[in-house]
Formats: structure tokens, C-alpha cells, sequence
């Protein structure tokens, strides 16, 4: 048996139908019985609807097109920002300044391109190390390695000419691999 | 046969804006009574429908049906109202005139149900008393007494557990009949 501050606690629940229908049967029954507890209840419905009646009163019909129009409203501003960039970026491309767009992209893209074949480049000039001369009578080395295979080559050859420095000659002389 | 909230998302999803529209006509009205029962002000309250309505549609693609829409919808507009009402405090339930016709015309006299001396003094004291209460228990007072909705239906809204909207909704109920126990 439950005593009337357990039902009071449990009234406004009830009054909502959250309650179990056995837990809700005792509280039926005990207020059958309770004139005390029977007017918290009164109370409670009192108060209930004279909130719905309060919100009610202070909701007046909205008018469904001009309410839509202001939803409509916020979806295309955004849309709007959206576009603006959009169109930002369709003007930069477009017209006079197109003209000078398209060829720099083309130039930017080479660019890249053409580093990633440098690098390319640059890391099979790494396969050959160097010619040196040895002494002032011709002698000279030729150091050649090859990564891929880890192939290390030293040549000592003797030049014919090789008091003559000058770089063009220099470059003739050098071995062939 | 009406499509469903469900069908019309949907469609919505799959850029239908009139599928949109449909769900504004079947919940503009109630959100716009739960939005002005938390703030009190019609103007901002109107505002924060719209925009409710605005965050509903940029999130729809996101929105896969675990629950119901409505129960979507009102978490947006209520989190909406919530925040807005605590970042600015205005006058609340002085309510303006309409704004741009969104209101339809009506016979405010013959609605309202305080209208001998007694029950509007029980209107300003219910007033004052509501607008004591945190957004949270107003919120709470609003769903369930406006709405109706279920313990549950409230707690997938406010994103409390159904206890939290039990105890507070005891406690907001207290509140208010305490203050209000010389008319009630």
C-alpha cells in the first residue's frame, strides 16, 4: 500500500499515462479513497490545461505561404554564396582573364611535370660518378657506378693527350660506357 | 493515399524541394507553437522556425529514418530555440504585432480562454511562473502539455534519458503550482 506522498510524487505520471496499468490501478483506487490526494490531482489538471490553453491562445495560425517563402528564402541565400564562388572561379576563367589562365595552368602542369622528369633524370646522372685526372701525364680515372644493380666500374686509362687540359678535349677523351 | 513523412524525405533526399514543402505544411504550425511557448516572443520565434526548417533541409541527406521526423525536426528547432533563448533575453510573452502577414487574422477576444478578471491574473502569474523555468523544464512543459508526446518521444528530442523528463517535468510542475497555488 503506498501512502499519499508516494502518489503525489507519482500523480503527474499518471496523469500522462507513463505509468504501468498496475501502478496506475493503485493510484485509481487510492484516489477513490483520498479526498487530499484527489485534489492534488484536480490541481494538476488545472494547471495542465490552463497551460494548453495559455500556449494556445499565444500561438496564433501561421500562414503557411509567406512561412515557406522565408524557408525558400534561406535555402537560396545559401545557394547564392554557393554560386558566388562558383561564379568566381567560371569569371577567372572566362573572358580576357581566361586568356592568360588556360596558358598558365598549361605552364604550371609542364612545370611539374617537367620536375618529376628532372628528378628522374637527376637520379640516372647518379649512376655515373666522374673522370679525374690523376697526374700531369694523362693518366686518369674514370669512376662509374650503377645503382640499380649496384655495379661499381674504376677504369684507369692513360690519355694520349693529357698534358692538354682544356675541357673540350677532356670531354672527347672520356671513355664511353 | 498521402505519402508518408518517411516517403516524402525521401524524395526530398533526392533533391525533390517540393517533397520539402509538403513536410513544411504538416509541421509549421506545431513547431511554430513549441518555438513560441519556449521564447515567448512571436518575431523570433517565426525566425527560429524558418531556420529550423532551413537546418532540416540542408541535413536531410543525412537523415536515415532511425527515428521519426518529427522527432528530428523538433530536436533541431528546439536546440535552436533553447540556445537562442539564452543568448538573448527579451521580453518574453510580449508579444508583437504580425509581422509580414505571417500570422493569419483572427478574434483574439474570442479565443482567449482568460478573459474574466480572475483568469487573467492566473495568465500574468502563469506567465511570470513559466518564464522562471530553465529552457530545459519549459521545454519539457511544452511537448508534453502542447503535444502531448510521450516521455520518450521527449527524451529523443531533448537527448535526455524518459527518468530525466520525468523528474523534470516533476519539478517544473512543482515549480509552477507553487507559484500558482492561490489560483489552482
Amino acid at each position: 500500500m503506498r501512502n499519499c506522498e508516494d502518489i503525489a510524487e507519482s500523480l503527474g505520471v499518471w496523469l500522462d499515462g507513463e505509468l504501468s496499468l498496475a501502478d496506475a490501478e493503485v493510484i485509481r483506487l487510492h484516489l477513490e479513497g483520498c479526498a487530499q490526494c484527489d485534489g492534488k490531482r484536480r490541481q494538476l489538471e488545472k494547471l495542465h490545461s490552463s497551460l494548453k490553453s495559455l500556449f494556445e491562445a499565444n500561438s496564433p495560425r501561421v500562414a503557411l505561404e509567406p512561412f515557406w517563402r522565408g524557408v525558400q528564402e534561406r535555402i537560396a541565400e545559401r545557394r547564392t554564396w554557393r554560386q558566388g564562388i562558383t561564379e568566381w572561379v567560371r569569371s577567372a576563367l572566362a573572358g580576357p582573364a581566361g586568356a592568360w589562365a588556360v596558358p598558365a595552368a598549361i605552364v604550371i602542369v609542364l612545370a611539374i611535370l617537367s620536375v618529376d622528369s628532372f628528378r628522374k633524370l637527376a637520379t640516372q646522372r647518379n649512376n655515373f660518378a666522374a673522370v679525374e685526372s690523376i697526374d700531369a701525364h694523362g693518366r686518369n680515372v674514370a669512376l662509374w657506378r650503377e645503382d640499380e644493380t649496384k655495379t661499381t666500374v674504376i677504369w684507369l686509362y692513360h690519355n694520349q693527350e693529357g698534358e692538354n687540359e682544356s675541357s673540350e678535349e677532356n670531354t672527347e677523351t672520356r671513355p664511353s660506357f | 493515399m498521402e505519402p508518408s513523412d518517411w516517403e516524402l524525405v525521401q524524395r526530398c533526399q533526392a533533391g525533390e524541394t517540393g517533397a520539402f514543402q509538403e513536410l513544411v505544411s504538416r509541421y509549421h504550425q506545431k513547431i511554430c507553437i513549441v518555438v513560441i511557448g519556449l521564447l515567448g516572443n512571436r518575431e523570433d520565434a517565426l525566425e527560429v522556425a524558418q531556420e529550423a526548417f532551413f537546418r532540416a533541409y540542408r541535413k536531410i541527406k543525412s537523415f536515415q529514418g532511425g527515428s521519426s521526423f518529427y522527432t528530428w525536426l523538433y530536436r533541431i528547432a528546439v536546440n535552436i530555440a533553447i540556445d537562442s533563448q539564452r543568448r538573448q533575453k527579451r521580453n518574453p510573452l510580449e508579444f508583437r504585432e504580425t509581422m509580414d502577414g505571417l500570422f493569419e487574422e483572427q478574434n483574439e477576444v474570442a479565443r482567449d480562454p482568460f478573459s474574466d478578471v480572475h483568469d487573467r491574473e492566473l495568465r500574468e502569474k502563469l506567465v511570470a511562473a513559466i518564464n522562471d523555468l530553465t529552457p530545459e523544464h519549459k521545454a519539457v512543459i511544452i511537448l508534453r502539455t502542447v503535444e502531448g508526446l510521450s516521455y520518450k518521444d521527449i527524451g529523443a528530442i531533448l537527448g535526455c534519458s524518459e527518468g530525466t523528463v520525468m523528474s523534470r517535468l516533476h519539478y517544473a510542475r512543482k515549480k509552477l503550482q507553487e507559484k500558482l497555488s492561490a489560483f489552482l
